[in-house]
């Protein structure tokens, strides 16, 4: 905590002091005068470097690039546009695919918060095999999105594995990664997959918290499994499910373009477009960098959106610590 | 305290030294004429290649024949980020000297950043072919290594089986024929894979000869684009026939195009595919599972009276100069070097590409060069190169709306026209 007495206590000088003694004073002065600005500086200077650091390489290249999304393309390279490019975002329906891909993320935030959540539980309630399952659940968030995207690809190809299985048991086979319909949520359930070991990890770490008391009493208190669940574990990691809720909707926004490059390149018919994908294909294939910075814009206005919530329910979770 | 200061005066310059390195450039990488040496930087993404090895050594000998003062350095990128990064060093301005560029609308696109090399290639017209592909409003900006194409390929153990001796040159006949192969080999009509939305630039320029007049196909290249035309609308619904009558592999929407599709049809499970000419999905690996002397390529089958049907091809991949370029002599003529017949033949040879060097003659071993060198002397550009790419990217989109049955031709036909006319 920052106290107000940083600044150093100098005492005046004694004027009725003998002459000699004056002129060691005033040496005292002066070096205690010296010290007290050196002093005053000493903060700013050690916070320049960081200071510095954010402003070149994070802040001014954030203001070139919104200053650049009011430029033009091609041939209108460099002249100002106003906000064509954001209306011409606006009119895009792969944009607004790609937004829509947004919001459908955050619906499914739940599910993939439960998830982890609910393995986690049974692990911590010690189901048999909870130290095998412990490890193999925390393998898939080692594998790079590239790999993972590699193994689903054959695994949910038409003629792979999965639909092979699906045949075998009389079920038709689904083109998991050819439906509109299906290759969304297919491809967020790969993500959730290769994800929720690190949310498994951060419950079970919230779970090492809990006062097993509190469960012990509620199963002398004849509570089922459900009932200590509801009544016992969610209030009592409320503050690690609200910081796994947090950490995973911005997973999702910002890191799923490895595995949509590699299992559906944004197809079919561009159903599975996030906004990161069509930063990348507007300014790498279509040559449209304007276009693309101001797609970023758009991208980093809702990240701001969703990191701002996210800096209230810390601090409404740390309050209620 | 005044070490406080003094150590975080120390910190703070050498923060602001650390900055200054990191925003300015590494290196420049145009070419900077320092005591009469110049140094061109050339960025491809085929250098790195084992295959591509004697014919860049053979470009540099050529090359250092003509500039003995200057340097040329090779620096390949990965395909897949190739033009990101190119985006990027053309924004800034500083780039590479020399560049390969794959024709149409990737150098079109492109084209302002560029330096037309009319003036220093004049010699080499005649000898090499594609130059169109990298030509825009009259102007040239790349001299073409390899031709790119669309044949179609056929399977000849599979028309064996279903005893058919040459492939079709109608559409109906072409039809009946894949009814027999299905019938007496269980092979699919054509190997399609559309996940990323490729195939319809592949159908478009692999069967519209068969479908447009030589007229509406000439028109079409120059930018005189008839959407209305009956034509042009038959070529979709013949797609989404393709796609109804189930003469397509099963899953096309989610069959990669280039990892995928061609072992499908290598492995026999389909028919036809209309692969390329150069590079993959070509003759050469075709061979190398089905055999040389089973590689079939026909022409379009005819759909309409009065079609003649084509070879479509273009300039493939092609090395262009950068506006921005301290000695454009020094870069046209590395581009030369590129293109002379002695290093073109070195990469024909080896990476298995039809060369853009007409002088080339074809290997023996493969029957299907044979064929396909045979058909470029009547050969068209293909029809998809000379659309922009943001219509070709919608394209591919509505192709997949087809097949799905999420749109329906006149549908999809009316969005393409007015992304052709807006763009």
């Amino acid at each position: 905590m920052p106290t107000r007495n940083t600044s150093p206590v100098v005492r005046p000088g004694n004027p009725g002091r003998a002459a000699e003694g004056g002129t060691k004073e005033r040496a005292r002065h002066g070096a205690a005068r010296r010290r007290g600005r050196s002093e005053r500086l000493a903060p700013y200077v050690l916070i320049a470097p960081a200071v510095l650091i954010i402003v070149a390489l994070r802040l001014y290249p954030l203001a070139l690039g919104v200053n650049f999304s009011f430029t033009g393309d091609g041939d209108a390279n460099g002249t100002a546009v106003g906000f064509a490019n954001y209306l011409e975002l606006l009119d895009d329906p792969l944009f607004q695919t790609a937004l829509a891909n947004v919001g459908l993320l955050v619906l499914l935030l739940p599910v993939a918060v439960a998830i982890p959540g609910l393995l986690a539980t049974f692990i911590y309630l010690k189901v048999p095999g909870h130290r095998f399952f412990r490890s193999v659940y925390f393998f898939p968030a080692v594998l790079s999105p590239v790999i993972v995207g590699a193994i689903f690809n054959l695994m949910l190809a038409f003629d792979g594995p999965l639909n092979e299985f699906l045949g075998a048991v009389g079920l038709g086979p689904v083109d998991w990664l050819g439906d509109p319909g299906v290759a969304k949520f297919a491809v967020v359930g790969v993500q959730i997959w290769a994800t929720f070991g690190m949310a498994l990890v951060v419950f079970l770490a919230g779970f090492a918290t809990l006062d097993s008391s509190l469960l012990d009493a509620a199963r002398v208190d004849g509570a089922s499994l459900r009932q200590s669940i509801w009544h016992v574990i969610i209030p009592s990691l409320s503050q690690t499910i609200q910081f796994v809720f947090v950490t995973t909707m911005i997973g999702m926004l910002t890191s799923m373009f490895g595995l949509l490059y590699v299992m559906t390149s944004g197809g079919p018919e561009g159903s599975t477009y996030l906004p990161e994908y069509y930063i990348w294909i507007q300014q790498g294939q279509m040559n449209r960098p304007a276009l693309a910075s101001a797609a970023s814009t758009v991208l980093f206005l809702i990240m701001l959106v969703v990191g701002l919530l996210q800096i209230s329910v810390l601090r409404r979770a740390g309050r209620e610590d | 305290m005044k070490r406080t200061l003094c150590a975080g005066v120390v910190v703070l310059a050498l923060t602001v030294a650390g900055c200054g390195s990191a925003t300015s450039p590494a290196s420049t990488p145009t070419g900077s004429a320092a005591a009469g040496t110049t140094k061109l930087v050339v960025w491809d993404w085929k250098s790195g290649e084992p295959y591509a090895a004697s014919y860049i050594e053979k470009a540099k000998a050529d090359f250092a024949k003509k500039h003995p003062n200057v340097t040329v350095e090779f620096v390949p990128q990965p395909f897949e980020q190739y033009y990101t990064l190119l985006g990027a060093a053309m924004q800034t301005k500083t780039g590479p000297d020399v560049m390969l560029f794959n024709g149409g609308g990737q150098i079109r696109d492109r084209a302002d950043s560029l330096l037309p090399i009319d003036e220093y290639v004049a010699e080499d017209r005649s000898r090499l072919a594609g130059w169109e592909a990298f030509a825009k409003d009259g102007k040239t900006y790349a001299a073409p290594v390899t031709l790119q194409g669309h044949p179609i390929y056929y399977n000849k153990a599979l028309y064996e089986k279903a005893g058919l001796a040459a492939p079709a040159t109608t559409w109906d006949e072409f039809l009946a024929n894949c009814d027999k192969i299905k019938k007496a080999t269980g092979a699919a009509c054509f190997a399609l894979g559309n996940k990323e939305g490729i195939g319809p630039q592949f159908w478009l320029s692999g069967l519209g000869s068969g479908v447009l007049t030589p007229a509406e196909y000439d028109a079409w290249i120059a930018g005189q684009r008839d959407w209305k035309s009956p034509h042009v609308k038959k070529i979709f619904e013949m797609w989404k026939e393709a796609g109804d009558k189930g003469l397509n592999n099963e899953g096309a929407n989610s069959t990669a195009m280039f990892t995928d599709i061609f072992s499908v049809f290598n492995t026999g499970k389909a028919a036809h595919i209309i692969g390329l000419m150069s590079d993959i999905g070509h003759w050469k690996d075709f061979g190398e599972f089905i055999g040389p002397d089973k590689v079939g390529v026909m022409l379009a089958p005819t759909v309409t009276q009065g079609a003649t049907p084509s070879l479509a091809y273009d300039g493939g991949i092609g090395y262009a100069v950068a506006k921005w370029t301290k000695d454009p002599k020094a870069a046209a003529d590395l581009v030369r070097s590129l293109t002379t017949t002695d290093a073109l033949s070195s990469f024909s040879a080896e990476a298995g590409a039809i060369a853009s060097d007409t002088t080339i003659t074809a290997p023996q071993d493969a029957p299907a060069v044979g064929v396909i060198v045979f058909h470029l002397k009547t050969g068209k550009p293909a029809l998809h190169v000379a659309m922009d790419s943001k219509t070709i990217d919608l394209m591919g989109r509505l192709s997949q709306k087809l097949l799905s049955g999420s749109a329906t031709v006149d549908e999809a036909v009316e969005e393409l026209a007015a992304s052709d006319q807006e763009n």
